[in-house]
């Protein structure tokens, strides 16, 4: 199967068939264009780096045109041994676009050079491309010019080095062991500290002297290692500096050296508060790089799984997000739903954050004896306690007053600063995955999808309750339908591969060996998944090179984006607005820097 | 029981100087070793010392800090099916001044590790570390370029609660086992009595403890019942 690119002819036999290849193709001319043929379901074009801001701009001003850089990042190239027909290059930078309208993807990219590892900044035409140029630059080293301020954001400022870059190791035990001195803590320090000309700032306004508020990496209503520097006038918030990576768990790096099938735990850990939410999109993608059909059953279980997931996620949000805005008493309600939720969690995955579940065609196990029971227990507790909290807290007086029209945005707003989930549709847009783009059988059950209106902080509190209510509604039509059949797909590529085959002689011995210790081996393509995830759309962008392990793992996560908003949000806002907002994105730190 | 005696000399630190500073080094219950010089006052040390410890390990107050996953199993913790005011800790303090033990909840990151060591050095006197899970106690499963290799690396840890993450009973089971040992540790009772080392008891492995009854179980449920 030569799966990596198609002869040139036969891409622009395609781009005559798509409208938009098409379109692009009589704009720009369609000899620039290259078009490869992947698996990730959207088409994939080359460009000259030349016509890279011509072609943005072009797709973004279309009619229903592509108005959200979904993603951008890069790939190292140089080691990359299967190129069929695709265009030399040691480094492609990507630019992933969905266009809402159309309900569709695109995906350009630009080829370029060791010598000259430069690109034109598209911050011009997509804003929110500031912080994903910004990480190509910290990971890869790729400049791009005309971009406002190019500095390191995952990686500590004093930081030599780009960790996605082929030649740089990966462990830790490679290194030298850390060690702080007394010296090293001082230089560290200072380099945090917060320099406000370097970001453009005013020190001052008309005689009075602005105060710059240092909030984090440790505050009790940033959720984690989160720092924000706010520009301050009394109490009006004048400016903010968001600043991250103190989360990076080099997710990505790892999945460079994890075999397909032992980098599942990792991705738990993505999005902590999600556990097996987060399998769905790898495997999904794995999947499709295998050419995995997998049964009815597991799909139904994944889905009930990932659903309570969802559950548990919105629970926390709940319970914090309250408490962000003063009530004590919500965090332990949700925290008992939870654990009531952990218990079927740990009785069916036996574990309660990150079960790393499923599998690469199906999942661990098949449900114990006497699921039903344990699942219908859960689900005749949930709607009683959510019809509480709905009177209790989002009719609360008090929370209606501190929320409505706080931190509020509009769809185009949103598209614009690539928000996703739950705070893109509380401005009521009807976006969500599992009905736009069914996956894992989604389309088979019954729900709806709950929408706001003003996009505030309310609305986006007020969703999550419905969310959680629609959860309900197809955990119980699993339980209600849950098909008969195996929980695992009967495919070669299966991992790990039915026991039961593993003794018949020498060849299956051997067969299930290799595929438990080195792991499953995929041919060599590309492919993309996206899942309505607890917080926004996470998506698994896979480049295989025929190998154990996946060359590139790019993981799109929705809190990124949802924190690089906040400046454009919050400017002229006051501090406990910027609180609750913070309570109502809904992030954890490990989804933003992974 | 042997002891770990720390001397605080932050103040002569010199620049090339690692954290954690001070030096430790190995040595006996000091209370005994008073107890031959004279009966009386050397009980009189122990009742007093016996007293200040009890107040001290029921009324731990942790340092609201996390840093990923485990955070939201230390949080459970604290909340009502767990309740962690029953061993005395329920009062979390959202400042480092305030607080008496930090538990360090998730990964240690480079970037973060300074921040880490400033907020430590900002809890006053006497104060204890818990590692909880196994990114804090040796980088667990993240052997990756951005994470410290276990944050003991650079401040003194009590106790070392494993798990990935460790259940919000284990991390009450951490708690309880630093009580324990609060209750044999030796302080100055005051900034002028006695010598103003710091004495921490060399506790019994929880590993080698528990061995015998661990290696009992021969037969492990079947995941295929509930």
């Amino acid at each position: 199967m030569s799966v990596a690119s198609p002869t040139r002819g036969e891409a622009q036999n395609r781009s005559t068939r798509d409208p938009v290849l098409e379109a692009l193709g009589k704009h720009l001319g369609a000899q620039v264009m290259i078009e490869q043929t992947t698996l990730t379901g959207m088409p994939v074009v080359w460009l000259p780096r030349e016509r890279l801001l011509e072609a943005l701009a072009f797709l973004k001003g279309l009619p229903e045109g592509f108005t959200m850089l979904f993603d951008l990042s890069a790939i190292d190239e140089r080691l990359r041994s299967q190129r069929v027909d695709l265009p030399p290059a040691d480094f492609t930078v990507f630019y992933h676009l969905v266009s809402l309208d159309r309900n569709r993807d695109l995906m350009l990219k630009v080829a370029i050079d060791e010598g000259d590892l430069s690109l034109p900044s598209c911050v011009s035409v997509f804003r929110n491309a500031n912080w994903y140029e910004r990480e190509v630059w910290d990971m890869f080293g790729i400049d791009f010019a005309g971009h406002p301020r190019l500095v390191r954001i995952l990686m500590p400022p004093t930081w030599t080095g780009h960790p996605l870059r082929k030649d740089y190791p990966a462990r830790a035990t490679e290194f030298d062991p850390y060690t702080l001195t007394v010296a090293g803590q001082d230089t560290e320090q200072k380099a945090l500290q917060f320099d406000p000309e370097a970001w453009g700032m005013q020190r001052e306004r008309a005689g009075s002297e602005f105060m710059f508020l240092n909030l984090g990496p440790n505050h009790p209503s940033a959720h984690g290692a989160f720092r924000i520097v706010l520009q301050l006038d009394g109490e009006e918030i004048v400016d903010c500096v968001p600043d991250i990576g103190y989360h990076h768990r080099g997710a990505e790096k790892m999945a460079e050296r994890q075999s397909w099938h032992s980098f599942i735990p990792y991705t738990d850990r993505v999005d902590y508060t999600g556990g097996v939410m987060n399998n769905l999109p790898y495997v999904l993608a794995v999947e499709k790089l295998a050419g995995i059909e997998v049964p009815d059953r597991v799909k139904v279980i994944r889905v009930m799984m990932a659903e309570m997931f969802r559950i548990t996620s919105h629970l926390l949000f709940l319970g914090t997000y309250l408490q962000d805005l003063g009530a004590m008493t919500p965090v332990f309600f949700t925290f008992s739903d939870r654990q009531r939720a952990y218990k079927v969690i740990e009785g069916i995955t036996g574990f309660r954050m990150h079960p790393a579940w499923y599998r690469i065609g199906g999942v661990a196990q098949d449900l114990p004896e006497g699921w039903q029971a344990l699942v219908q227990e859960f689900l005749d507790w949930m709607p009683k306690r959510l019809r509480e909290y709905q009177r209790a807290m989002m009719e609360n007086a008090i929370v209606r007053e501190r929320t409505r029209d706080i931190a509020a945005f509009s769809t185009a707003e949103a598209l614009e600063w690539g928000v996703t989930g739950p705070n893109l549709r509380a401005t009521g847009c009807n976006f969500d995955l599992r009905k736009q783009r069914p996956y894992s059988g989604y389309d088979q059950f019954d729900f709806e999808v709950p929408l706001g209106t003003r996009g505030d902080v309310f609305d986006r509190g007020q969703l999550r309750i419905e969310e959680m209510r629609q959860s309900v509604r197809i955990i119980q039509q699993c339980v209600d339908n849950m098909p008969p059949g195996d929980y695992k797909a009967d495919h070669p590529l299966t991992t790990p591969p039915p026991r039961e085959r593993m003794l018949q002689h020498i060849e299956t011995l051997i067969t299930h060996f290799l595929q438990v210790s080195w792991g499953p081996v995929l041919k060599p393509n590309e492919s993309c998944q996206m899942v309505e995830a607890t917080k926004g759309i996470n998506s698994y962008y896979l480049t295989s090179d025929g190998n154990t392990t996946s060359y590139r793992t790019r993981i799109r996560t929705p809190s990124f984006p949802h924190l690089q908003q906040i400046p454009a949000l919050m400017r002229r806002g006051f501090v406990p607005d910027l609180i609750a907002h913070l309570g109502s994105i809904d992030f954890v730190m490990a989804d933003v820097d992974r | 029981m042997t002891y770990t005696l720390t001397r605080a000399d932050d103040d002569m630190a010199a620049a090339t100087d690692r954290y954690p500073l001070g030096e430790r080094r190995q040595v006996e219950d000091p209370v005994k070793q008073q107890l031959e010089r004279n009966v009386f006052t050397g009980k009189l040390d122990e009742v007093l010392n016996s007293v200040v410890n009890w107040g001290r390990k029921n009324s731990l107050w942790p340092y609201n800090f996390g840093l990923s996953c485990c955070y939201v199993e230390m949080t459970t913790a604290f909340t009502s099916p767990h309740d962690i005011a029953r061993f005395g800790s329920e009062v979390i303090r959202a400042s480092p001044r305030q607080a008496d033990f930090m538990v360090i909840a998730g990964t240690c990151f480079i970037k973060m590790a300074p921040v880490i060591q400033q907020l430590y050095d900002q809890m006053l006197e006497p104060k204890w570390v818990i590692s909880m899970g196994s990114c804090a106690n040796s980088g667990g499963m993240y052997d990756i370029y951005s994470v410290v290799q276990g944050v003991d690396k650079f401040l003194p840890v009590d106790v070392y609660v494993p798990g990935c993450p460790p259940r919000p009973e284990a991390f009450l089971q951490g708690l309880q086992l630093l009580q324990d040992s609060i209750q044999e540790e030796r302080r100055p009772l005051s900034w002028v009595v006695g010598d103003q080392g710091v004495y921490r008891a060399k506790m019994p492995s929880q590993r080698e403890k528990h061995r015998d009854r661990r290696i009992q179980v021969t037969e492990l449920r079947s995941p295929s019942r509930l």
